[in-house]
C-alpha cells in the first residue's frame, strides 16, 4: 500500500469515529435543528421589539383641508399609493380628511397629542403652499403630503384625478451580464458560504480535546501519523457539517414548493455569469474549502489548549476572525480587478468567499482550478504545521533550545578531556 | 548477541527543556523474545519507548523498528498499550477493539470478530456490548489491551502493563503475553515490579538516570550479586562465627554469609571438624529484585559522587 492510500485509510478509519461519534448523539439533534430555536428566538425577539418600536396599524397621515377638497384629495391619494407594492411595509398610513378648525397649525399639532391614534405627519394651509409638519420617522410620509398637495393641486387645475395616460406593465429577466444581476449573485454566495462555515466550522476548535482528556491520543500517535489524526478529524466533522446542510438544504426546497408562485416570484433569481450549474459546484466546492481552510486553523489552535476554559476563550476571536474574512470577500465582490481583490482571493482564508464572489460576475474557469489547487494547498500546509507543533507542544517531542544543547554537549567534551 | 532484531536503537536522546531525560541508550530486542525495561519512576522507560515507537522524536541516535528506519513505516505491525490508559468512553467494548485494529489496518469486519473472540478468551465476553464507560478500570485496562493484540501484531510494546491490575487479572496479562511470544511475537514491555519481569523476560535492560545500566537475561542480572548461603550450627552458635567469611550476620538460630568463591565443600568440612555440627544450609540465589537495587543503587551512587565532583 502506498504512503498516500496508507494516510488515507488511517484518515478515513479516524474520520468514521469522529462521525459516529458526533451524530449518533442526542447533542446532534439539538445541533440539527438550531437554526429553528434561533428563527424562533429571532421571530419572539422581532415580535417584542416590534412592540417596543410601536404598532403601525395605529399610524395615520391627516390633511387639515375643507370638505370641498376632500374628494379630489382622496382620489390622488389612492393614485399616488399605486407606486407601492400592495401590502407593502412602503405604503404609507392611512389619509384622514380633518375640517379646518380655528388656528390650522395649533391643530396641526393638536393631532400629535392625539390618544386615538399616532399621527405621522400632518398637511394644513393652502395646497399651493401647505406647511407640513412630521415625528419621528415620518418624513417619508411628509414626502407623501408633498406630493399628495402637489398632484391634487394638478388634478384640481386639470378637472379629474384619473390618469391622463394608459401603461402597459411587463415584467423581464435581467441579462446575465447586468452589473445587478452579477452582484447579486456574487453577494448572495458569499453570505451563504459565510454563514454556512460561521455556523459549522467552528465546531472542530474542540475536536482534539476528546482525545487529550481521554489520553486516546497517545494510541492514535503511536499508530497513525498526527497529520492523518488531524486530516481525518475534519473529514468527520465536515461529515457532519454536510449531513446538516443536506438536512436543511432538503427541508427549504421542500418549504418553497408549498409557497404560492406570486411569493417565489419574488425572490431574486440567480443570475451567475459562470452559469447556474458551475455556479452550484463550485459553491459546494468553496464551502468544502472554506471550511477544511478554517476548520483546519481552528482545530490546529483548539489542540493546543488544555482546559474548557480556554477553549471557550476561543469562539469570540474565530468568529471576528470569519466576520473579517466575510467583511473583505464582500468589498472584493464590489471591486472587482483591482489589487484589493486580488488579494482577498489569493489570502487563503478569504479566497473561497472571494472566489465565489468572481464566480457570480465572471465567466473564466481556469481561475476557479487555481484557486481550489491553492487552497488545497494551504489546508495541507495548514495541518502539517498544526500536527508539528502539537507534536512539539503536547507530545512533548520538541528539541531543547539551542544554547542548552551546545552547553549539554560542551560539558560532555570537558568530561571527555577529564 | 545473534539472531535478528525486532527493535534496535543506538545512542538514543532525548530533552525536555534543559533536562537530558534519556542519555545514549542502547537497546536490541531480538525477534520471538520478551524483553523487558526495567528501571526506577523517571528513570526514562516511556521516554524511550515513545521514541521507539516513533511518537515522539529522538534528539539524538538511531533506531529502527522490525526492519524500517522509522517506526512510523512499521506501525500497522506494531500494538501498543500506552502507561497512560486511554479509551473512548462512549465506545462499545467490541467497536473499542475493532477501531483499534482498523488504525493499524485490520478491516472493521474482521476487527469485529476478533473481537468478539479475544473479549471470550479473555473472559469478557459479556461486555461486547457494552460501553467502555460502564467498565470497571481494570476491565477497560484489559479491552484496551486486547486491542492491541487485535490486529496480531509482529511487536508488542506494553508500557507498565501490570499498574492498576488486581492479581488475577496480572495473571491473565501474563497468559496474553505468553500467548502471544507463542504466537511469534516480540514483546517488548516496561515495568518496575520486578516479579514480572522475573517471570516473563527471556532478556531486558535495567535503566536509570536516563541510561543503560544492565543488559542481558535475568540470570545474567542475578549473577551479578554472588549467591548467599544460611548455616544454622549444630553447637555453639556463636563460636561457629570464627570460621566463617567476614560479612556473616546473626540471622536467627544461624548466620548468613556470601558464598565463598571456593565453594561451601571445604568450609562445611571446617565447621565439621571444628565440632559445630549443621543443623541446616540453604544456598540462595539472589533475585532480580536485588540485582535491580544493587545495579541502579551502586549507578545512583555513581551519579551523585560524579555530580558533588563538578560541583567541587
Amino acid at each position: 500500500m502506498s504512503n498516500f492510500a496508507r494516510t488515507l485509510r488511517q484518515a478515513l478509519t479516524v474520520a468514521r469515529r469522529d462521525f459516529t461519534a458526533t451524530v449518533f448523539t442526542p447533542t446532534f439533534l439539538l445541533f440539527l435543528l438550531a437554526p429553528v430555536l434561533m428563527i424562533g428566538f429571532g421571530t419572539v425577539g422581532g415580535l417584542g421589539a416590534k412592540s417596543i418600536v410601536g404598532d403601525d396599524s395605529q399610524m395615520k397621515m391627516v390633511v387639515i383641508a375643507p370638505a370641498e377638497q376632500a374628494e379630489v384629495l382622496l382620489k390622488t391619494d389612492k393614485q399616488l399609493r399605486k407606486i407601492f407594492p400592495p401590502k407593502s411595509e412602503l405604503m404609507p398610513p392611512p389619509l384622514t380628511i380633518a375640517a379646518p378648525d380655528g388656528d390650522p397649525a395649533a391643530q396641526a399639532r393638536a393631532f400629535f397629542d392625539s390618544d386615538k391614534f399616532d399621527a405621522s405627519a400632518v398637511l394644513f394651509g393652502p395646497l399651493d403652499k401647505p406647511e407640513v409638519l412630521y415625528a419621528r420617522r415620518g418624513w417619508t410620509e411628509a414626502q407623501f403630503l408633498t406630493q399628495l398637495a402637489e398632484q391634487t393641486l394638478r388634478a384640481q387645475k386639470l378637472g379629474s384625478a384619473e390618469p391622463v395616460s394608459t401603461v402597459t406593465q411587463t415584467a423581464v429577466k435581467r441579462g446575465q451580464g447586468s452589473p445587478g444581476g452579477r452582484g447579486q449573485a456574487a453577494s448572495i454566495g458569499v453570505f451563504a458560504i459565510f454563514f454556512l462555515t460561521l455556523f459549522l466550522s467552528g465546531q472542530a476548535v474542540g475536536t482534539m480535546a476528546e482525545e487529550r482528556s481521554n489520553k486516546v491520543i497517545e494510541i492514535l500517535a503511536a499508530a497513525v501519523p498526527l497529520e492523518s489524526v488531524f486530516f481525518g478529524k475534519l473529514i468527520g466533522m465536515f461529515g457532519a457539517a454536510v449531513l446538516f446542510v443536506l438536512f436543511w438544504a432538503t427541508v427549504i426546497i421542500n418549504a418553497t414548493k408549498l409557497l404560492p408562485p406570486e411569493v417565489i416570484g419574488n425572490f431574486p433569481s440567480l443570475v451567475a455569469v459562470i452559469g447556474a450549474p458551475t455556479y452550484a459546484l463550485l459553491f459546494i466546492a468553496y464551502f468544502t474549502m472554506s471550511y477544511m481552510l478554517l476548520g483546519a486553523m481552528f482545530l490546529s489552535i483548539g489542540a493546543l489548549t488544555s482546559t474548557q476554559r480556554e477553549l471557550q476563550m476561543l469562539s469570540l476571536p474565530i468568529t471576528i476572525f470569519q466576520m473579517v474574512m466575510f467583511g473583505l470577500a464582500l468589498g472584493a465582490a464590489t471591486r472587482t480587478g483591482t489589487w484589493f481583490t486580488l488579494a482577498v482571493e489569493i489570502f487563503p482564508f478569504s479566497s473561497p468567499l472571494a472566489m465565489i464572489g468572481l464566480a457570480g460576475s465572471s465567466p473564466l474557469i481556469w481561475p476557479h482550478l487555481l484557486a481550489l489547487a491553492w487552497q488545497a494547498l494551504w489546508v495541507a500546509i495548514i495541518i502539517t504545521i498544526g500536527a508539528r507543533v502539537f507534536r512539539r507542544g503536547v507530545l512533548k517531542s520538541g528539541s531543547p533550545k539551542r544554547k542548552s544543547r551546545l552547553r549539554s554537549a560542551g560539558e560532555k567534551a570537558l568530561e571527555a578531556a577529564a | 548477541m545473534t539472531g535478528e532484531l525486532a527493535v534496535s536503537a543506538q545512542g538514543l536522546v532525548k530533552y525536555f527543556g534543559d533536562r537530558r531525560v534519556v542519555d545514549g541508550v542502547d537497546i536490541a530486542v531480538p525477534k520471538g523474545l520478551v524483553y523487558g525495561v526495567l528501571g526506577p519512576n523517571g528513570a526514562g522507560k516511556t521516554t524511550t519507548l515513545r521514541m521507539l515507537l516513533g511518537i515522539i522524536e529522538p534528539d539524538g541516535g538511531e533506531r529502527s523498528m522490525l526492519g524500517r528506519a522509522h517506526p512510523r513505516d512499521a506501525s500497522d505491525l506494531v500494538g501498543y498499550l500506552p502507561e497512560e490508559r486511554g479509551l473512548y468512553p462512549n465506545m462499545k467494548c467490541r467497536e473499542a477493539i475493532a477501531f483499534m485494529g482498523a488504525l493499524r489496518g485490520l478491516p472493521w469486519k474482521i476487527g469485529r470478530k476478533r473481537a468478539d473472540a479475544l473479549l471470550d478468551n479473555a473472559g469478557l465476553g459479556h461486555a461486547k456490548d457494552e460501553k467502555i464507560r460502564k467498565l470497571s478500570k481494570g476491565m477497560a485496562q484489559l479491552v484496551q489491551l486486547l486491542g492491541s493484540v487485535v490486529h496480531e501484531p509482529q511487536l508488542l510494546v506494553l508500557d507498565e502493563p501490570f499498574s492498576g491490575l488486581d492479581p488475577v487479572n496480572q495473571e491473565k496479562l501474563e497468559k496474553l503475553i505468553r500467548a502471544e511470544r507463542d504466537r511469534g511475537a516480540t514483546i517488548l514491555f516496561s515495568t518496575h515490579v520486578m516479579a514480572h519481569a522475573e517471570r516473563l523476560c527471556d532478556r531486558l535492560s535495567i535503566i536509570a538516570g536516563g541510561k543503560v545500566r544492565f543488559e542481558g537475561t535475568v540470570n545474567d542480572a542475578r549473577a551479578t550479586l554472588p549467591m548467599k548461603a544460611h548455616y544454622t550450627p549444630h553447637h555453639n552458635v556463636e563460636g561457629a562465627a570464627s570460621l566463617l567469611p567476614a560479612d556473616a550476620v546473626r540471622e536467627g538460630d544461624g548466620w548468613r554469609f556470601t558464598l565463598p568463591a571456593s565453594g561451601i565443600e571445604a568450609l562445611l568440612v571446617k565447621l565439621i571438624d571444628g565440632g559445630y555440627g549443621v543443623s541446616g544450609l540453604s544456598i540462595e540465589r539472589p533475585g532480580l529484585h536485588d540485582a535491580f537495587v544493587k545495579i541502579v543503587g551502586e549507578d545512583a551512587l555513581k551519579d551523585q559522587a560524579q555530580d558533588q565532583e563538578q560541583a567541587a
